[in-house]
């Protein structure tokens, strides 16, 4: 926070600045994309401290939320709030989360001079590369979402990533507020061993526990001591109500009460990022009416349960990118009346190019209430033999419709579906992109 | 003998801590392919809480991978009377399959690349070393040619055809074979250490693979070699099994073989 730039430091940042917007420009003018990464990119070459001389400008501070899943809604929702107290934000709402994406959120907002106007920004972050930036943006917050497996091909295990966010985060300034979630065994650990202030999110609703401990389950191991953990109830994958009989680590006890908190759109794990979303805005001194207002007219991100209407019919679009992302679009899709659904399988590098997880989600749920199920994507018959090995009996008990064209796979699930019912998409990252350009004729990326 | 008097039980080696990467498509498509013939399906988790004399009982066994640390609360717990069983089980030819993590486990041991050697149940003759977290992982889309003499002159005969594995390697170990035989020659991909050629290891009935846990969907046919040979050992009579309509895993397979560009005599014409 502040302003204490050196002069040479301001002439190398302005320069930098100016370069990467006539990048932005060019990019944009011809049509190349949507810039969210080669700006800040080149301008890193210009000046390699930019991340920090752009970041110490935001007046109010920088939050950064990391996590497995959900960043970009607990972003956009934490923004909705901020704004609609008339603060100027920074986002990088694209989902580029990597240091170059960082960046080029930030210089979006910055003048020719290098001057930064904005009162918050709020930064989604790879959970990979959450130790090397927290020294250059030293957040005000840092909100950790949950930590599952998930693109374990590139990034190895969860236990190496806690260790390394809890080393690096101890030693940021003790004002550093940091919110994990307590439901999390592996955050609530890494919350319970901070020199920080640390707040907690989490659940206080046994009646939303699962009937049985899901198979995509990475964390039921005490990260203290290594015995297993006694759970009262899981909510979702290692999330719940746990304690360890062995050493007596505990879950947290979370600052709002959830059950007196609405939530953003479908789903339990939307719960959890309206939960996040709301502490930190309590913790900047946001009034709860305005909280509450801003929860209950939230619109999603785009192809996080977005709803759209086309020809009529409505859809709506569920990312599903690892186990337990899916398995809770699982739950979504169950607990609607609707029996139409199609699932993109793509592996492409925002993907992961391994596709073994979705032998870790629960399709049986899918299957077991039958219906249509149409299946398209880079590897839909891996995505069909899955849903094959779902039924109990050799002979077919649900319509499934392959389609590797995935246009046409479209056509036919929208076809399929009835004027009252919802069509559910449960597409991977790049897959959501392709349906999403498909739907509504135009590239967002 | 009708099929409605056949049992299997599959063990399963510790569902929760080594089932890392899909790992559980091997049990379900056992478990699924048993099941639509008729036969009564169990499925045994051989974690912390059983026992040697469950191990015994039984005849088909499914090993994932697990993460460094999930390794070594197995390693503990998998001592004594309980690995004497498993080596015993084996030994005496209860085929399994074990993928990814699995094969270190039953080799003689594993070095990880940060902390203490990790040592196996030393049943198949092989050692695995992580070369250092600054060392590539071996990561990618992976097909063998099966070359195992026993298992490849089996899966020859099930499916008129050379039998070629499609599957999705990611390790940092890398594995050195000693006496024991490969499984196969590596056609795509890296397979056990990138240097020789040679992918995964076959012993008595045991598949040993660097392959992830959904082997198997892809590569039915090993499936029901699994099968057969767990009910050739456990009711001492051939067993033919049915056969299904396998043209998913056939389409899977050819577009596998197509995008990675690898010709392979007869293989996309051959019936799964």
């Amino acid at each position: 926070m502040g302003n204490k730039i050196q002069f040479i430091d301001r002439l190398r940042l302005g320069f930098a600045v100016s370069v990467a917007k006539s990048v932005t420009f060019i990019v944009r003018s011809l049509r190349l994309g949507a810039a969210s990464v080669l700006p800040g990119s080149i301008a890193r070459r210009i000046e390699p401290r930019l991340l920090q001389l752009l970041s110490q400008q935001v007046k109010n501070g920088v939050i950064l939320i990391a996590g497995t899943n959900g960043k970009t809604t607990t972003a956009l929702l934490l923004c909705t709030i901020l704004e609609h107290k008339g603060f100027r934000v920074t986002h990088n709402s694209t989902g580029a989360n990597l240091e170059n994406g960082l960046m080029t959120a930030l210089l979006e907002s910055t003048n020719l001079l290098g001057t930064l106007n904005t009162d918050y920004a709020i930064l989604e972050v790879d959970e990979n590369i959450v130790p090397r930036v927290l020294k250059p943006l030293q957040p005000r917050i840092i909100l950790c979402l949950n930590l599952f497996r998930d693109q374990l091909d590139r990034y190895g295990e969860v236990d190496t990533i806690s260790k390394r966010w809890t080393k690096v985060i101890s030693t940021l300034p003790t004002e550093t507020v940091v919110i994990p979630n307590a439901d999390d065994p592996t955050l609530s650990n890494l919350g319970q061993q901070l020199p920080q202030r640390v707040l907690f999110f989490g659940l206080n609703e046994p009646e939303h526990y699962l009937e049985a401990i899901p198979h995509a389950v990475d964390s039921i191991y005490c990260p203290k001591c290594g015995h297993s953990l006694d759970y009262k109830g899981v909510y979702l994958s290692h999330l719940g109500d746990f304690t360890c009989p062995k050493c007596g680590f505990t879950k947290s006890k979370p600052t709002l009460e959830s059950s007196e908190w609405s939530q953003i759109l479908v789903g339990l794990y939307n719960k959890y990022n309206t939960l996040a979303a709301a502490t930190a805005a309590i913790e900047l001194g946001v009034d709860e009416v305005t909280i509450r207002d801003t929860i209950n007219t939230f619109q999603a991100a785009f192809g996080r349960a977005e709803d759209l209407v086309i020809n009529g019919k409505r859809v709506r679009i569920l990312l599903s990118k690892n186990p337990v992302g899916t398995n809770e679009t699982i739950r979504v899709v169950t607990q609607s009346t609707d029996k139409i659904t199609l699932l993109v399988l793509n592996d492409r590098t925002p993907d992961g190019t391994d596709v073994s997880w979705i032998w870790d989600v629960d399709t049986e749920k899918l299957v077991e209430r039958g219906g249509t199920l149409v299946v398209s994507g880079d590897r839909v018959y891996d995505m069909a033999l899955r849903l094959r090995y779902s039924q109990k009996s050799p002979e077919s008990s649900i319509n499934l419709i392959v389609e590797e064209d995935l246009r046409q796979a479209i056509a036919t699930a929208l076809e399929h579906t009835p004027e009252n019912e919802t069509l559910h998409i449960l597409p991977t990252y790049s897959a959501m992109l392709e349906v999403r350009e498909v739907l509504t004729g135009r590239k967002i990326l | 003998m009708s099929s409605q008097n056949l049992e299997l039980t599959i063990g399963w080696l510790y569902p929760t801590l080594m089932s890392t990467y899909g790992d559980r498509g091997n049990v379900i498509t056992i478990e699924r392919r048993a099941q639509w013939r008729g036969y009564d399906v169990k499925v045994l988790p051989l974690d912390q809480n059983a026992t040697a004399a469950d191990i015994k009982t039984v005849d088909v066994i499914v090993g994932g991978g697990a993460q460094d640390r999930q390794q070594e609360i197995v390693m503990r717990d998998l001592q004594g009377a309980k690995a004497d069983a498993m080596r015993e089980k084996i030994e005496n030819g209860t085929p399994g399959v074990f993928t990814c993590g699995s094969p270190q486990l039953l080799g003689h041991y594993y070095e990880p690349g940060l902390g203490q050697r990790i040592d196996g149940l030393g049943i198949l003759d092989l050692v695995s070393v992580h070369p250092g977290e600054n060392t590539k992982r071996c990561i990618g889309n992976l097909v063998i040619e099966v070359t195992a003499s026993r298992l490849a002159q089996d899966l020859r005969e099930m499916t008129g055809t050379t039998p070629y594995l499609v599957g999705f390697e990611n390790h940092g170990g890398r594995t050195k074979l000693g006496k024991v035989e490969a499984l196969g020659r590596v056609v795509y991909g890296l397979g056990n250490n990138g240097e020789d050629g040679t992918e995964g290891a076959f012993y008595q009935n045991a598949i040993a693979t660097y392959s992830h846990g959904p082997l198997l969907p892809k590569n039915p046919f090993v499936a029901d070699w699994l099968i057969q040979t767990a009910l050739r050992l456990k009711y001492q009579q051939e067993i033919t099994l049915k056969p299904f309509d396998d043209s998913l895993a056939a389409q899977a397979r050819e577009a596998m073989f197509k995008r990675l560009k690898v010709n392979l005599p007869g293989a996309a014409a051959a019936k799964v």
